[in-house]
This record gives structure tokens, sequence and C-alpha cells, in this order.
């Protein structure tokens, strides 16, 4: 270290450290500079005011406090210690030669305190309510600690303030300068406030140490809050007092510097003679607090983990070396202390380092464990930043200038100090100097004893508790509220709050409940019920039961599957339902049994995610939960009467793709690709319209009629736009008010007193109403034609169908349908979009629970439809037809009455032969079936089969399905040998010529006509796949087959005493010889002679 | 007159003073009365047990949550599970969020490939946030709620500083009327009624339970006893800074799933005891002042002509100037 150069010797003759005004040009190139930044600085704090702190500022919900507060807000206190460090150095231990320092000190911390004040307002987000805290006392708050000291230390700065104001105010009478005529006025209240805070300024001084003390410790508590997000460098419990120390290290540099700052640049020559021996006393200070900043790292070393974030560890130790070493060491050097240069130098690296320090604690230690990103301040903040600090500067340029703070050089106004002594001399009276002194005193008692009070209250834990929460305590005792529901609770749980399903409440908008197939998880679960039933309880007041498992083991049995194999009673004595125990939530007995909404979904949830495919086990919420249609009532902005064309437009501005996706489907084209038509497997092009059929006999020569079972609207001949999805018909699959319906015989249009807009409002997921509106139709009028299909469908009673009735399913939830693309297969159109099995619930296996038949019955799934056992009869709620002979049409005969309640006569249709209950056909099917198209010749000397279904006995992929026949007589081309194609809407049903309808029909179509027509037997199959009955309503072996047949010892040679006189009885004894084996290709019943590949039964000899 | 040594010693002294019982008392928090005050207030306190084993990641709570406090509709539907990808926090617009992690919630449940872990405030028994605040904008309702009352609120973001957790959020695009915000747990400040989560009542597995803390505490030791094998033998907000009114059963590491290993002490124990304990009864400050007074008064008796500094114009200037330091000197 090179030796400093020693300062020049004081130059002035006459020195005089007493107050004076300095007498320089206020607007310097300095002072501009400064307003400059603070107009660039102050307009990122409007902006700040007006968009809010986000736009201005880095700071996010991870790193809530940037620079404002680090540096100045923190910083800024610690600064301003110079004001309490100079005060009680000159006026309470003694140091009166240094008192020409005090002033510019108080000044410096005045300031600084002052634009705490503001810079904190800024960053603030209320910053309207700063003042609350004087009012809402909060004393286990650092914060409020913090805020309250700062507050009544700013007042009294502003009180040791005061003496240089109102001298530099005198000094303005005195002197005439500006303001001084409305000054003159008021010299009496200036000079006797001046006399009065004379007198109470020991008091007031004394307090602004103890003040200064409290808070700039408070400060260091301040991060202490958050021991785990702060860096355990800085986190320690001594930071407050460390804190302290640091401030008293910084206040003294803080004179030097400012003095030798504001000496220079008043071109001045620096007070040497007052600044080098007030640098001796700073090592001791830089010795204390280091002593105990190393000491404390010391102490906590072993805990202390360096290189886990190396940016940290370089800051701590630059901040140690740079602010605390090297100015220690430097000012241990006489010739340092006596070099304004070095002394200079020394004095801002301490200063640095205690910077350095609190950017240390607030920024750099503080590290927010799920932070995305580091905080850097952005140009706003920093932009203010400088302007707080240009305030500062300038405000003391401006104090300076008009208010006596530094001490002059050339005592010019001998005069105003010789009036002030005047003044002095005529002091207040004791009693006055008692009453001021008293009143301080009574302040500072009464500041004392409030914060005694808020500390008291606060450590007490009666924090005063904001308004709304003190109404919610008056209003509801929490555990006032015993749940409604279960009032008969033990006392102590009556105050767990019941789930009140909320998910359910509020999503059923949103989505269905799941309607829970008990029979088919019996069935995936190999007929083991204690996967989910897995608790017994023999008394019905038990809620807890026992184990299932342990249960069953005292009896030796081991529970895991086949429980139906004892249980054969299951129907009558079924297993405990989930809600006799999970009835609600964690209840008294048992805490952590969960509720039934909760059971439910961890049972369905927990064994769907055990599963090896999620084909069969979804997890998703929709995969079981079928979202419903939200509300479209404020989305249909349509009114008045609209053309059915502009609803549909309406929907598609919302469902664009909807729409293309419709133009693509079956029941859009009636075409597609058409695999189980015999002969046109691979065919794309065959329609509906090309297809004849023996009730209304051709589509193609009826359209008008037929299209209003088309989802669109006006199809009434071939120049129907099938590309313009305007014409879909929305409404008749998702309407849910049931008053849409079509008019016949307008190509689809509906009804004209339908209120469109109406059931546009309110779509939705299409009903069986709605999928039955054409569907139950068919064939020209309810029941006409499917007898498995009929309007009772709709909401029917379980044992007409069991899907629909008791499991309230869906059309869609057997044919699946994706973009409208509708499975299921009609044995009168040829597009298939995707075939219904029942083996995607039920598996292949699906007896499995059935007791010892379960194998016999599972064995049948290989030859027999699941439908032929359980559909018995069709037609079982309203006749369907079964004949009707077109050649007895065109008469005026009574219609006539059939015990159904039935016409047996109709001039359209001729005669008509009703059945009802009635046994279907069973013929072998493998899927496929032979088609009549338009123009086919066919053999009239037979009855001619429209629809023949394809198989036989030895095509193994080929089952026994039931079928029902619909048999008519209708005309047909004797000439050319096809069936006659009559247009009967507007053609036969007006004059009843069938030449003439014929000619018009056939040409409609395409084919021609010679012109003679006669009559044909034709027959004409429906598959049967709806009214499914359960298991106990399903044909019995005795139904097919022959009871002496059915025998268990002829296979099971020991079974002894095994005796099933159920199964050798028939559930339906009325429906003889309801399988004709011979005619299925049988020599006898196949339970006598076995079955189509495997089984030769009779290995022994049946008992006789 | 000089500032010798003596008077260094002094200054010394009076510092080591003061100091000295603030690092006494530092290091010494009131812990058992604070524990006692905690047990007899924490009999009334609810919560909500939260089972993340069992979490399915629907974000239904998230959903319910939403339309609870009215916030503001989200871009993507609650029902879109493809955010579970991305990590989020509790944020100013949605009090409540469910994260994703890879690997299975437990050893007993080794087929499921993710872990949902729920966030919201955990409601601390013993909450930093309440003990950091100002003006008492954040209290600690009497049911365990910690509520929030804007209308004192400063803003001043001490709180998200506080919390432990990391859990308040605060609206930085409001210029004037910004709020903290967080879960309340459903306390209705309009109605005046108490918690009664949205979350809780929403959850379709009841992974999330909510009741009184102390039931949900044993109950939460009895799924534990009865499943050593799915759960780990804690239950997270138990002991965690004091104790939470949330609590999670875990059934692996909880730093795995987002969530910080914490210490049991609660934070505001240490903040607080060096507060109350350097200012208790004011005795402290009081003393401290009157030492200063004391060393005032006997220096203004050696010099009774002197006044305070700060209103003294001087006259010992001509002394001063004759009677250069000595160091000046040379």
């Amino acid at each position: 270290m090179t030796a400093p150069t020693p300062p020049p010797a004081p130059t002035v003759p006459v020195h005089d450290d007493r107050p004076h005004r300095v007498t320089k040009p206020f607007f310097t190139f300095g002072t501009v500079s400064l307003l400059i930044a603070m107009g660039v600085g102050y307009s990122f704090g409007v902006t700040r005011m007006l968009l809010g702190l986000g736009q201005v500022t880095n700071l996010d919900d991870h790193n809530p406090w940037g620079i404002w507060i680090s540096f100045d807000v923190a910083c800024g206190v610690a600064l301003a210690a110079g004001g309490f460090t100079t005060a009680a150095l000159t006026d309470i231990f003694g140091g009166r030669k240094y008192k020409a320092l005090l002033r510019p000190a108080i000044l410096t911390a005045f300031l600084g305190y002052l634009w705490v004040a503001i810079a904190l307002s800024f960053d603030l987000g209320r910053y309207w309510n700063i003042w609350r805290p004087i009012f809402n006392w909060q004393g286990n708050s650092v914060l409020f600690e913090v805020g309250m000291c700062v507050t009544v230390y700013l007042c009294v700065l502003a009180i040791e303030m005061s003496p240089s104001i109102l001298e530099g105010l005198k000094a303005r009478i005195d002197d005439n300068e500006w303001g001084a005529a409305f000054l003159r006025r008021i010299e009496g209240p200036i000079m006797a406030a001046y006399r009065g805070v004379r007198v109470a300024l020991p008091i007031v001084i004394v307090a602004g140490v103890v003040l200064s003390c409290m808070h700039q410790s408070s400060l260091g508590t301040l991060m202490l809050i958050a021991p785990t997000k702060m860096s355990p460098l800085w986190d320690t419990s001594v930071l407050p007092l460390l804190f302290l120390f640091s401030a008293f290290m910084v206040g003294f540099p803080m004179v030097i510097l400012e003095s030798i700052y504001a000496n220079i640049s008043f071109g001045r020559s620096p007070e040497m003679e007052l600044l080098t021996p007030l640098s001796r006393i700073i090592p001791w200070f830089i010795g204390l607090y280091a002593l105990l900043k190393l000491g404390d790292l010391a102490v906590r070393w072993d805990s202390l983990d360096f290189l886990a974030r190396p940016g940290a560890t370089t800051s701590l130790v630059v901040e140690i070396l740079v602010g605390v070493v090297a100015p220690f060491l430097l000012l241990l050097n006489k010739a340092v202390r006596r070099s304004m240069g070095w002394l200079f130098l020394s004095v801002a690296l301490i200063i640095f380092g205690v910077v350095l320090n609190r950017i240390n604690v607030f920024l750099v230690a503080y590290e927010a464990p799920y932070s995305t990103r580091s905080y850097f301040p952005s140009v706003g903040e920093i932009a203010m930043t400088i302007a707080i600090v240009s305030s500062i500067l300038f405000c003391y340029r401006f104090f300076v200038t008009f208010f006596p703070i530094l001490p002059g050089f050339q005592p010019q106004r001998v005069a105003e100090l010789e009036r002030l002594r005047e003044e002095r001399a005529r002091t207040v009276s004791p009693f006055w100097t008692w009453v001021i002194r008293g009143s301080a005193i009574a302040f500072l008692l009464a500041f004392v004893a409030i914060y005694n009070v808020v500390h008291v209250t606060a450590e007490r834990g009666t924090v005063k508790l904001v308004e709304s929460v003190r109404r919610v305590q008056a209003a509801t005792p929490v555990f006032a509220k015993a749940p409604s529901n279960y009032p008969n609770r033990p006392p102590g749980y009556q105050n767990f709050y019941e789930l009140k399903s909320e998910f359910l409440a509020g999503r059923s908008d949103d989505y269905e409940p799941v309607p829970f197939a008990h029979r088919i998880h019996d069935e995936i679960t190999g007929g083991d019920c204690s996967a989910c039933h897995h608790r017994y309880a023999a008394d019905p007041s038990d809620r807890v039961g026992v184990d299932l498992v342990e249960y069953h083991a005292q009896f030796d049995v081991k529970v895991g599957g086949a429980c139906a194999a004892c249980h054969q009673d299951l129907q009558d004595r079924p297993p405990q339902g989930c809600q006799r125990c999970h009835a609600a939530p964690s209840e008294a007995d048992s805490p952590s049994r969960i509720g039934l909404k909760g059971a439910y979904h961890r049972q369905c949830i927990g064994c769907h995610e055990r599963q090896a495919t999620t084909e069969y086990a979804p997890t998703a919420c929709n995969s079981c939960h079928h979202p419903w249609t939200p509300d479209h009532g404020a989305l249909v902005d349509l009114s008045g009467t609209p053309r059915p064309q502009d609803v549909t437009g309406l929907c598609l501005s919302c469902h664009p793709r909807v729409g293309r996706d419709i133009l693509a489907t079956a029941h859009w084209r009636w075409q597609g690709y058409s695999p189980v038509l015999k002969g046109y497997e691979h065919r794309g092009d065959v329609s509906l319209t090309m297809m004849v059929n023996n009730t209304c006999i051709s589509i193609g020569s009826n359209m008008q009629e037929c299209a209003s079972c088309h989802i669109g609207y006006g199809w009434v001949d071939e120049k129907f736009d099938f590309s313009n999805p305007n014409n879909i018909d929305c409404l008749v699959c998702h309407d849910t008010t049931g008053t849409y319906k079509k008019e016949p015989g307008r190509g689809g249009l509906p009804d004209p007193s339908v209120d469109l807009v109406a059931v546009a409002k309110k779509v939705g997921r299409p009903t069986k109403r709605e999928c039955g509106s054409c569907h139950f139709a068919s064939g020209g009028g309810p029941f006409t034609k499917h007898g498995d299909l009929e309007p009772a469908l709709v909401d029917p009673p379980p044992d007409l169908d069991m899907h629909m009735g008791q499991l309230k399913m869906r059309c869609q939830d057997c044919h699946l349908t994706i973009e409208h693309r509708i499975a299921g297969m009609s044995m009168s159109a040829p597009a298939v979009e995707g075939r219904v099995r029942c083996e995607r619930c039920h598996g292949p296996t699906p007896h499995g629970v059935a007791g010892v038949l379960s194998r016999h019955l599972d064995d049948h799934v290989r030859a027999v439809a699941c439908e032929t056992c359980h559909i018995p009869s069709i037609a079982r709620n309203l006749p369907t037809l079964l004949r009707r002979d077109y050649s007895q049409a065109g008469a005026d005969r009574p219609a006539g009455v059939d015990r159904y309640g039935m016409p047996q006569y109709d001039k359209r249709f001729g005669t008509l032969t009703w059945g009802k209950n009635i046994v279907p056909k069973y013929l072998w099917s493998d899927g496929t079936r032979n088609a009549s198209l338009v123009g086919g010749t066919i053999a009239p000397s037979a009855p001619v089969v429209l629809n023949a279904p394809v198989g036989e006995k030895r095509d193994p992929k080929a089952r026994i399905f039931p079928f029902q026949l619909h048999e008519a007589v209708q005309p047909y081309d004797t000439v050319n040998n096809v069936l006659a194609l009559p247009k009967l809407l507007g053609g036969y049903w007006v004059d009843y010529d069938w030449s003439k309808a014929i000619s018009e029909g056939m040409k409609l179509v395409n084919v021609p006509y010679s012109g003679s027509y006669g009559f044909v037997e034709t027959r004409m199959y429906s598959s049967v796949h709806h009214q499914v009955v359960a298991a106990g309503k399903a044909l019995g072996c005795a139904d097919c087959h022959e009871p002496e047949a059915i025998t268990c010892t002829r296979c099971h040679r020991n079974a002894a005493g095994m005796a099933l006189p159920e199964h050798r009885r028939a559930m339906y004894p009325e429906a003889k010889a309801r399988m004709d084996f011979k005619s299925l290709g049988y020599t006898d019943d196949p339970a006598r002679v076995g079955g189509r590949f495997y089984v030769t039964l009779g290995r022994g000899v049946p008992p006789r | 007159m000089d500032i010798n040594r003596r008077r260094l010693l002094q200054l010394g002294f009076a510092a080591a003073s003061s100091a000295v019982p603030v690092a006494a008392l530092a290091e010494q928090p009131d812990e058992a009365a604070a524990a006692e005050a905690k047990a007899a207030d924490g009999a009334s306190h609810v919560g909500v047990l939260y089972d993340t084993t069992l979490c399915i990641g629907c974000r239904e709570c998230e959903a319910a949550c939403n339309r609870r406090n009215n916030l503001p509709r989200t871009p993507v539907p609650f029902s879109d599970r493809e955010v579970l990808r991305t990590a989020r926090r509790p944020s100013d617009t949605a009090f409540t969020v469910v994260n994703q992690y890879q690997g299975s919630p437990s050893a007993d449940q080794a087929s499921l490939p993710h872990t949902y872990c729920k966030v919201q405030c955990m409601h601390c028994l013993y909450p930093s946030c309440v003990s950091a605040c100002i003006v008492g904008a954040l209290t600690k309702a009497a049911d365990g709620a910690v509520v929030y009352n804007p209308t004192i609120c400063l803003g001043c973001r001490y709180c998200q500083i506080a919390c432990p957790f990391e859990i308040p959020a605060y609206e930085f695009f409001k210029p004037l009327t910004p709020r903290v915000r967080k879960c309340e747990l459903c306390t209705d400040h309009e109605k005046g009624t108490g918690a009664n989560p949205a979350c809780a009542a929403a959850c379709p597995t009841e992974a999330l339970v909510f009741g009184r803390r102390a039931d949900l505490l044993a109950t939460a030791k009895e799924r534990i006893a009865k499943r050593p094998a799915r759960y780990l033998n804690r239950v997270y907000g138990e002991r965690e800074v004091g104790g939470t009114a949330w609590m999670y059963l875990v059934g692996r590491p909880v730093r795995e799933i987002g969530l910080l290993p914490l210490p049991d002490k609660a934070p505001p124990a240490r903040t607080e005891a060096i507060q109350h304990g350097i200012f208790r009864y004011g005795l402290l400050p009081t003393a401290f002042y009157g030492l200063l007074a004391g060393i005032m008064w006997f220096n203004h008796r050696a010099h009774p002509e002197d006044g305070p500094g700060i209103g003294e114009a001087s006259d010992d200037a001509a002394q001063q100037g004759a009677a250069p330091d000595e160091e000046v000197r040379r």
C-alpha cells in the first residue's frame, strides 16, 4: 500500500463550524441532471400506479420483493444511520466537536427515511392503505414493528430538523428575502416553535437513538420469518443484532462520505480536522460487527453448505472481504485516515459492504423453492431506484441552499447569529420548559404503553379478528351444524360434514350417472363377489361387519370365485349392498370408512386400473360417464318460425365437423359398405332404395313417403342434394321435447305445427324415443315390422327388456356411435357401420356364475346366439304383423277386428294377420344374408325369400339366431319374372289400379315393366335382437330339448344322486317344438346325439 | 471535547448491554406456552385429509374451487388432463392445482403410472403469513381457516415472503386494488359461514375428506396402521411448521411429489420470540433510554453551558479552531 499523500493544511484562517446556508446557484448541471433522472424514474412510478406492479417490475409470486424493498427501503434505512449515530455521538456521548457534522447527518437521515416511505408507497399494492397500521395493530408482525418505529422516528427526525428549518425561515425574514412578507406575519409562532423545539430536543434526541436501534435491528428480524427459504449463509437468529451493529458501523462512514462529497461539490476544502478523528472510531464498530458476523459463521460452520449456491457464497465473501475486512485494515492506518482520497475509499467500501449485505439478505439469500426463474430488477425498477436516490440528492441540495445546515467557512451573517443568540437569551420560562419536556416524555411513555399493549395482546394470540371473521363466528359456530341425514350419530362424530356429493349434484348437468351393470362385472370377476362385497355383517345394524375372507375361513371355505356355487339363492338373499356400510364418509364407528361415492369410484377405478387392458376397463371419467348436452337455450339464437334448414345452419355454425361427418353416414346416404350382402360384400353403392321388401314393397318408388324417415329435409326425388349439410335434420334425433315429428309425404320435412325454436333450444343426446321415432315405426306404422322393437321400449318394464328396462340403457350404449356412424345391422338395409355384439360386454363365456350349468351354457354360445335363449318371444307387449296379402287389396270390405283388436283387412294392404307373443323362427346365420335388389328375377313357383340369412350347421361361423318371419302376397311382373314395384302413396292408394301403380313405380326406379302382373308369395326375415330377458326368464333346457334327453349321468358317470328336475321343466311350455332340430340339420335332438363338431354323447349307457 | 478510549468503551458497553439480552432472548422462544395455546385452539380446528394414493388427477377439485370462488374462466376446460403435463403452482386465478408426477403413488400400487398431488394453502396451525401480516389482514378464524381481509391490506406481500409453502398469490397486474389470493377453506365472508371446502365435496374418490383435524389425524393414523405397505409412516402436515390443517397421506417420499420437507418448528416462533423478547413490557427500550439519558445528563453536567448540538449554534468555534485535533496537528 502506497502511503497516502498528506492532506493540505486548513487554509481558512477563521474557521466557523456554525451552520450556514450555501450561497451557490441552485440550478447547476448537477441539479438539472438529477431532475432529469427523477423525471425518467417517476414516469415508471406513474406507470406502476396506473397499470399495476406487474407491468413495471419483474416481481412475481415467487419473488414478491425486489430492489424497491431491498435497496430503496432496507439500504435506505441502513444508510440513514448517520443521523442517529452522530446525534448520539455529539449530544449524548459528548463528542461536541463533531456537531458541525450533525445537521447534515440529520438532514441525510430525514431525507433517507422520507424517501423510504415514498419508495414504499410505490411498492405497496394498496398504497392508499399505508396509514392502516396506525389503527390496525399486529404486534406479532416484525413489519409492524418496523413500520411503526420508522413512522415515529420520521416524526423525531422532523423535530430534529425543525431548528434548521425555523432558523432558515427566520433568516429569510431578517434578510428580507422572497417570501419574507408572508413569513413576517407568522414570525411569532416560528420563534415560539423554535424555542419550544430546542427545549424538547434533548428528550427527542435520545428517543431517536432508541427508536433507531429498535427498527434497525427489527429490519434484520424481518427475513427470519422464512427460515426455509433463506440461505443458511445469512439465516441466523443474531441477524437483528448484526443489522444493528452494521447500522452503527455504517453511520459515521455515511457522514464522512457526505461531508467530503458536499465540500468537494461546493468547492470547499474537506473538513479533515473533523473527519480524521471521527474515522478513528469506525474500526471499533467494524471490529464489533466483524466479531459477531464471523463468530456467528464459525458457530454455524458445520451446518453451512458453501457449495450449494456458489453465487451466494461469492456474494458473502465479497461482502465480508470488501465491505468489512478491507476498510477495517485501511482505517487502522493513520495515513489513510488523514488522506481525503483514501478515507473516501475506505468509507465507500464500508457503505458498499452494508448495501451488499442488505441486498444479500433480502434478495440473494431468499430463494423460493418453487420459483422457476431468478429475479433481476427490471428497467423500471432500476430507473425508479435511481430517481429515489436522485431525489434525496436534489432535496439535500435544496435544503442546504435554503436552510442553515452546512457549516460555513466565512462568517458572512454575523448579525443573524447575534440575533439568534439574543432569541436564546429570551428563552422559555422554567414552567413552559417542563410543560414541553413533560409532554414529550408523556408522548414517549404513551408510545411505550401502546407498544406494550400491542405486544402483550399479540403474544397472547388474541389478535384482533377481522370484522368478517367475527361475523363468521357469531353467525354459525362451525360445529353446531349437525348433518341432517345422520342425526343419530354418536356424539363427537356429528361434526363430520357429510359429503353431500356436490360432485354428483354439480356434475349431473355435465355427466350422466353410470348404470352399474352388476351381472357383467359378476361374470368378469369369475363370480367372485368378494371383489367388491368385501365384508359381511350378520346383524343389519352392524355397520362394520367382519372381513369376508375371515368369515368364510371358519367354514373352511376359501373366497375367490364362483360364490354362486354355494349361494344359489343370490336372488332371494343378495349380498349386502354398498350403502349399508358406506352411507357417509368417515363415520363414528369407523372414521376411515369412506362414503358411497368414494366407495364406488375407488372400487371401479382401482379395479380398472389394475386390468391389463383398458379396452374393457376404461379409467377416464367420460368412458363410464356419458356427458350430458349443455343447455342450448341461450345458444340457439332463433325466434319466430325459421325454416328447418335455418335451424340446421345454426347447428352447423357451431358444429361444422358434425355436418361433414353426417354427409358420410348411412343414415344420411342410405347406402354404404355392405359386407353382409351376399354378392355385394365389397360394394359401397348398394342403396336402401334398391332393395325390395314385402311390406311397402319398394322405397325407390315411394320416395316421398319413405323419406319421412330420412334424416334430411326434402328428399322427394333424385334431385335431392346429398352434399348440402343444411338439409340435415338434426332435430329428429336430438329432440328432447318429444314434440318434434316429421310430416308423412313431404320428403322428411317437419310437421308445420312443430315449434322448431323450442325444440332447438332443448336439444340433447338421442334417447330411445328419438331412435324409435323411425325404427319403432318401420314397416308402415308402430309395431308393424319389428316385433322386438316397439314404443314400449322407450321406458320398458325390466321383464320386457332388461337392458333398456332394468339398466335404463340407451340405444347407443350397444349401437356404438363414432362420428355419427351408428353400429348395427338391419335385415333390410344394406349398409353396415359396425356390428353390435353381446360379447363386447359379456365376453365369450358369459354364464360364469350360473352354478353347475355354466359350462354347459357357455358351450352353447358356440352354436347358439345369445338372443336365441334370451329372447324367448317377441311382440310381447303389442301385436306385430305376420302376413299381408296385397292380392286382396282394393276392395271396400269391413276391416274386422281380430282378438288383439287389430284390423284384419285394410283396403290399402289387403288382408292382415297379426300375432302377439310369437316364437321367433330359428335359423343358422353367419351374419350375412342374400339380397333381393330391384329388377332381380324370381322363381314365382315357390314362395320367394327376399333376404334369407346365410348359414348352415356345418359352417363353424354360423350360429342359430332367432328371426321374425314376414309373409306376404305381393305383385310381380309375370313376363319378366321380377317383383313389381308399385307406387303406393299417390299411386295405388288413390285409384287402386295395380297396373297403373306398378307402371308408375317401376318407371321411377328404371326397371322395365311388361304390363302384366300377378301375385306371388314372399317371405322376409327380420333379425331379433331386442326385448332381451335376464337369466331367470331365459329359455330353459327343456324349452328346446326333449326332457328325457337331458340327463347328467350319461357323461358324469359317477353322478349318482344328481337330479335335475328343474332343467327338465320348460320355462315356456306353451311354445311347443320351439326348435325344429331336423330343419336345422340335426338328425335328432343334439342333447341326445351331440353337437355340431365336438361332442359324441352317450359314452355310457343311460341308466334305466 | 475529545473522543478518547474511555468514551469509546462507554459506547461499546452501551451497545453490548443492549445486545446481550437480545441475543439471549432470540434463542429462547416460549415454545411450551405456544404449544399449550395451540393445543387449546386446535381442538376446534377443521382440516382436510388428502390421501395422495387415492387421487386420480381428475381436477374436479380445481373446477369446484373455480366455481365456488368465482374465479375467472380458464382457457382450457378442467376436463383437459393435458395441463397435468406441466408443473403448476397456485396463482391468483387458481387457488388449488393438481400436479402429476411420474411413478406409482405407493409401492402397493405398482401398476399405476402416475402420482397426483394437490396443492393449496395448508392453513397452518401457527401460520407464518398471519404472524407476518402488518395489519392483521390475514387472520386465523375460529375454525382454523386462514382468511384474508382485503379492506385493510396494504399490499406489502410480506405474507408471500413468509409462507413456507409459497402459497399466497398476488394480483400484480391490478393497479389500485390488488389482493392476496389463496385458499380460504371456502369461508364465506358475505354469508358469514365458516369453512366448507368445495374441493373436498367434489372429490369423486374421497381422497379429500373434510372434518375436525383431530379426527382426521386419527383417521390418517388408522389408515397407515391398516395398510403399512401403502403408506409411508408419516402424515405430512401433522407436525410440519407446527402442524397444518391440511394433512397429506403419502406413499412415497414427499420431495418426489412436489412437497417440501419442512422442519417441525413454526417459523413465527423464532421471530415472535425475538420481537416479544426484546420489547417485552417495553423494558429494554425504556432501560436503554434511561441509560442514554443518564450519559447525556452526565456529559451535560460537565458542560452545563452546552445546549443540544442540533439546535446549538455553538460558540466553540474559536476554541476548536485554536486547538485542532492532535492527529490533524500531526
